[in-house]
């Protein structure tokens, strides 16, 4: 009973983390029409980032700040330079994910080039625990899972009562007649790189905060999880997102409380497989027609 | 120069060549995404390294994992190549009709990551991280493997086995059956209305780049004579990606042009800089995987066919002549384009197709050729054209059909009889559900309810090649051209039963399939001729005008030998003059036995060409009749206004 609270504990973090960075996932999915592997790639940047200012001094929660910033304008960046080009020529959406898979080498090697291959950590407290019959959670895990609930209900409230997110779910589902009924759809796009940005960097920078100790390559297999939370709640459905982030979340870490922690990862691949071969509309999808 | 070196550079450049024609034969010619291409090549390599070694226990047992067999060269790159192709099988879930090409690809990506980390962290089966190593090279018994001329050998051994691979993949690409995989490329939908399977199609792809990927596995481990996770980390994967891009997607020659740019080429350039300990230490490598990077986004972005592109197949043919067989007499029921129409269609007058002798030998008679543009298994249908299209026999059927899109009735319960030899028009405003209509009649969409009956079978559950296959084929309202095509290929690709259209009789040779292959092209020379794109045939299809490729796409419909025709718009964009002579035509193929369904907006077509004609509106039959007749029903008027 004690190992499953703990395990339960851990499960809620993780699945806190895949939350924020499957929802920035799913609406850049979603609404830009990119299937953009370098995601975990600008996640470790900006985990990076802090992880500089952090060492140099900086209040780690500052650098978050800071990372969240950095990352919006970069993938803002990364579209107007590498995707958008693309996609003005009308490159094939299999173009894009392999374009993607460069810029993934580019920016994850790039930050290794410039961190060296060492693993580093956050300089911080983790502040006073709570522990009640195993199931203990620091006070950063508490932030964490605090910040995660905000953005969920960020994005419940930007997705169904703002301007900007209608106009973002009708980008999602008709690009062309969007534009014809006069919405920008330049700007949404734009708007959405931006938001999902810095979705990803504050997931990069909490994700750090939960490894403890993290390197150049560390989201190569959190990319896994964020792809089978995605693909379990159905791409670009983000609410489908957040329900395959709980589920992917717990799976994970209940599960590597019974079996050896490195193939934790096994379920979320199985999971990711049965939705791509079974049902690659996701679970609050419609049926494969 | 130090001739380890050069055996060294040899070796790697045979067995990446090797790799990279595998991918070039997946990605570039067949468009299947491999993103987990090393997990075959690992494969490989291992299941080389188990049969090659001895059982664990040996050598002080420092290493455990499965096997250790002991068996003589060459069962261990025997058995890599079977392994590399048969552990292709369970992929093949991920590449069928249903999966984006893009998310199967993402799920290959991830497959092959994790597979690395079991291999990494689950010692007893491969030895885990620390892999395996010691494997006995081929043959060492007999020989020294230390010994120069034995590396020279094994050296001349894998640039065989490379130039072999470049043999079989060329055989392959150059077939028939190398073309239906470029189509299926260039656009599946299309390819499996035309009665391509594509998961049969794709399946095979895997198991063959499978089987190739494998046995580079083989042949480099019996070189290095090591094997660990840490040689295929998935992003191998996208080095050979790099190579084949650069190299040029579907030309197989720069596929080994862009493995030794890519994969050798990087190797020994990071040779020559200068080691320096003021240096990080993972600097050299990071910066590796950067230029990789790069070198795959600026060549899609600068020059996305690589550095040999893919070339164009000019493929010349003679067009059909009726030249010692006696025109058919019938009198030309259309007026125009007499003596074509009069050769290539048959009529009810005409001949028996058996007794027509004609000099063309093994072409086939010109009679037969001919009745195949107009659907040859309709030529034992008696006399079609002399009843009157309300008694022919019905030869398509939809039965209570509805399609939904997210709650969306599209079709709402619509019952539809087809009848042999008539050409049935379908009519109705803008979302009245015409192309839908056609798509379940054609298997390209499944029905959400009701039936699809054709020549009288239950056809709903078949799938839309199957369809094809029996003669009931469809064309596209958007231009479904294969672009890397060219007209000509586009034509051929179409063509039913050439013996060449299997891996099996591709792998037989040009020898085996040149008969159907040339009988082919004369039947489509002898189209083009027709409907004047003769000029073009070596054009790519996706260079065409607007109208000219909806007429590549009728003529690429009529070498499928179909019985029944679904058009959806086929004259949309296409020149008045041009539109009337594809009308004459199908008018004179209906009249040979050819039944055609088609959809159009130009009401004036329908007056001339269609009887009868239907007239949907909001997911249903609204009407049927001629135009005539449904000109004077106030419904039909009202919906086309209101619409």
């Amino acid at each position: 009973m004690t190992v499953f609270l703990a395990s339960v504990g851990f499960g809620l973090v993780t699945a806190s983390v895949l939350a924020i960075a499957a929802v920035g996932f799913t609406l850049q999915f979603a609404v830009t029409d990119v299937l953009n592997l370098a995601y975990g790639a600008v996640m470790i940047a900006g985990a990076f980032l802090a992880y500089v200012l952090n060492s140099h001094g900086v209040n780690i929660w500052i650098g978050l700040v800071v990372a969240v910033a950095a990352c919006a304008a970069g993938s803002v960046l990364l579209n107007a330079c590498v995707y958008a080009p693309f996609q003005r020529r009308g490159a094939a959406p299999i173009t894009m994910v392999i374009v993607s898979l460069g810029m993934t080498l580019i920016i994850e090697f790039g930050v290794q080039a410039a961190a060296g291959g060492t693993s580093v950590s956050y300089r911080m407290s983790q502040g006073p625990s709570v522990t009640a019959d195993g199931f203990t959670l620091t006070a950063v895990q508490f932030v964490v899972i605090g910040l995660s609930l905000l953005v969920m209900a960020g994005t419940y409230t930007l997705l169904r009562y703002t301007r900007l997110g209608k106009a973002m779910r009708a980008t999602a589902a008709n690009r062309m007649l969007a534009r014809n009924c006069g919405i920008r759809t330049g700007r949404v796009i734009t708007a959405t790189w931006a938001i999902s940005g810095g979705l990803c960097g504050l997931a990069g920078v909490v994700f750090a905060m939960d490894a403890g100790s993290f390197d150049a390559t560390s989201t190569d297999l959190f990319l896994v999880l964020i792809l089978a939370a995605t693909f379990l709640g159905g791409p670009g459905q983000a609410y489908g997102a957040m329900l395959g982030a709980v589920i992917i979340g717990l799976a994970t870490e209940v599960s590597a409380a019974y079996i050896t922690p490195s193939y934790k990862y096994v379920i979320a691949f199985v999971a990711l497989l049965v939705m791509l071969g079974v049902r690659p509309t996701g679970l609050l999808g419609k049926a494969a027609g | 120069m130090n001739s380890y070196y050069l055996i060294n550079l040899l070796i790697y450049a045979a067995v990446d060549a090797m790799a990279c024609l595998g991918l070039s034969q997946q990605f570039g010619v067949a468009g299947v995404t491999n993103f987990g291409f090393i997990i075959f090549q690992a494969a490989g390599g291992y299941t080389a390294a188990i049969l090659a070694l001895p059982a664990d226990s040996a050598n002080g047992a420092f290493q455990s994992y499965l096997g250790g067999w002991n068996l003589p060269f060459p069962i261990p790159w025997i058995g890599a190549a079977v392994v590399g192709g048969l552990i292709a099988l369970p992929f093949t879930f991920l590449v069928g009709r249903r999966l984006r090409g893009d998310f199967a690809a993402v799920g290959l990506l991830v497959t092959a990551v994790l597979l690395n980390l079991l291999a990494t962290n689950y010692r007893p089966l491969l030895n885990g991280d620390a892999g395996l190593s010691l494997i006995p090279q081929p043959l060492a018994g007999e020989y020294n493997p230390q010994s120069a001329g034995y590396q020279w050998a094994l050296t001349a051994v894998a640039v065989a086995a490379c130039a072999a691979v470049y043999l079989l993949v060329r055989r392959i690409t150059e077939s028939p059956y190398g073309r239906s995989l470029r189509a299926m490329r260039d656009n599946d939908t299309v390819a499996d209305s035309l009665g391509k399977n594509l998961l049969s199609l794709r399946t095979t792809m895997l198991v063959v780049g499978g089987a190739i990927a494998g046995l580079s596995g083989g042949i480099l481990i019996s070189y290095i004579t090591t094997w660990s996770p840490a040689a295929w980390g998935y992003a191998e994967t996208v080095v050979l990606f790099a190579a084949v891009i650069i190299g040029g997607a579907g030309n197989h020659r720069g596929a080994i042009l862009g493995a030794i740019l890519v994969p050798v080429g990087f190797e020994e350039v990071t040779r020559y800089i200068p080691t320096s300990n003021s240096l990080p230490p993972n600097l050299i490598p990071s910066l590796q995987w950067v230029a990789i990077g790069l070198l795959i986004v600026s060549f899609l972005w600068v020059r996305p066919q690589g550095i040999l592109p893919e070339r164009k197949r000019v493929i010349r043919a003679e067009p059909l002549r009726p030249a010692a067989t006696p025109a058919p007499a019938a009198p030309d029921s259309t007026g125009q384009a007499e003596a074509a129409t009069a050769s290539a269609v048959p009529r009810p007058a005409a001949p028996p197709p058996g007794e027509a002798v004609s000099p063309a030998g093994t072409l086939g008679s010109v009679s037969t050729a001919a009745a195949a543009v107009g659907g040859v298994r309709s030529a034992d249908v008696p006399g079609t054209g002399q009843q009157a299209p309300g008694d022919r026999e019905v030869v398509l059927q939809a039965v209570d059909v509805v399609r939904e899109f997210g709650g969306v009735r599209a079709v709402a319960g619509v019952s539809l009889s087809v009848r042999r030899g008539t050409l049935t028009g379908l009519i109705g405003p803008n979302g009245a559900g015409k192309s839908t209509l056609l798509a379940m009649l054609a298997g390209t969409l499944p029905v959400s309810a009701g039936q699809i009956r054709y020549q009288g079978k239950d056809v709903t559950g078949l799938p839309a090649y199957r369809r094809a296959r029996l003669g009931l084929i469809r064309t596209f309202q958007l231009a479904s051209e294969f672009k890397k095509l060219t007209v000509m290929e586009n034509l051929l690709s179409a063509v039913p039963r050439n013996c060449g259209d299997s891996l099996r009789g591709a792998l037989a040779g040009p020898r085996y399939w040149r008969g159907d292959e040339e009988a082919a092209a004369a039947r489509a020379a002898a189209l083009l001729e027709r409907f004047g794109l003769e000029a073009h045939a070596s054009s790519y299809a996706g260079d065409l005008s607007g109208g000219q490729r909806r007429m590549v796409e009728i003529m690429r419909a009529l070498m499928a030998e179909p019985l029944v025709l679904l058009l959806d718009e086929p004259m949309a964009g296409v020149h008045p003059a041009l539109a009337r002579k594809i009308g004459g035509e199908l008018v004179a193929l209906a009249a040979g036995g050819l039944t055609v369904l088609m959809v159009e907006h130009e009401l004036a077509i329908m007056d001339e060409f269609c009887d009868p004609v239907v007239a949907m509106a909001e997911g249903a039959v609204l009407a049927q009749g001629t135009m005539s007749e449904l000109r004077r029903r106030s419904d039909v008027v009202e919906a086309y206004l209101v619409g």
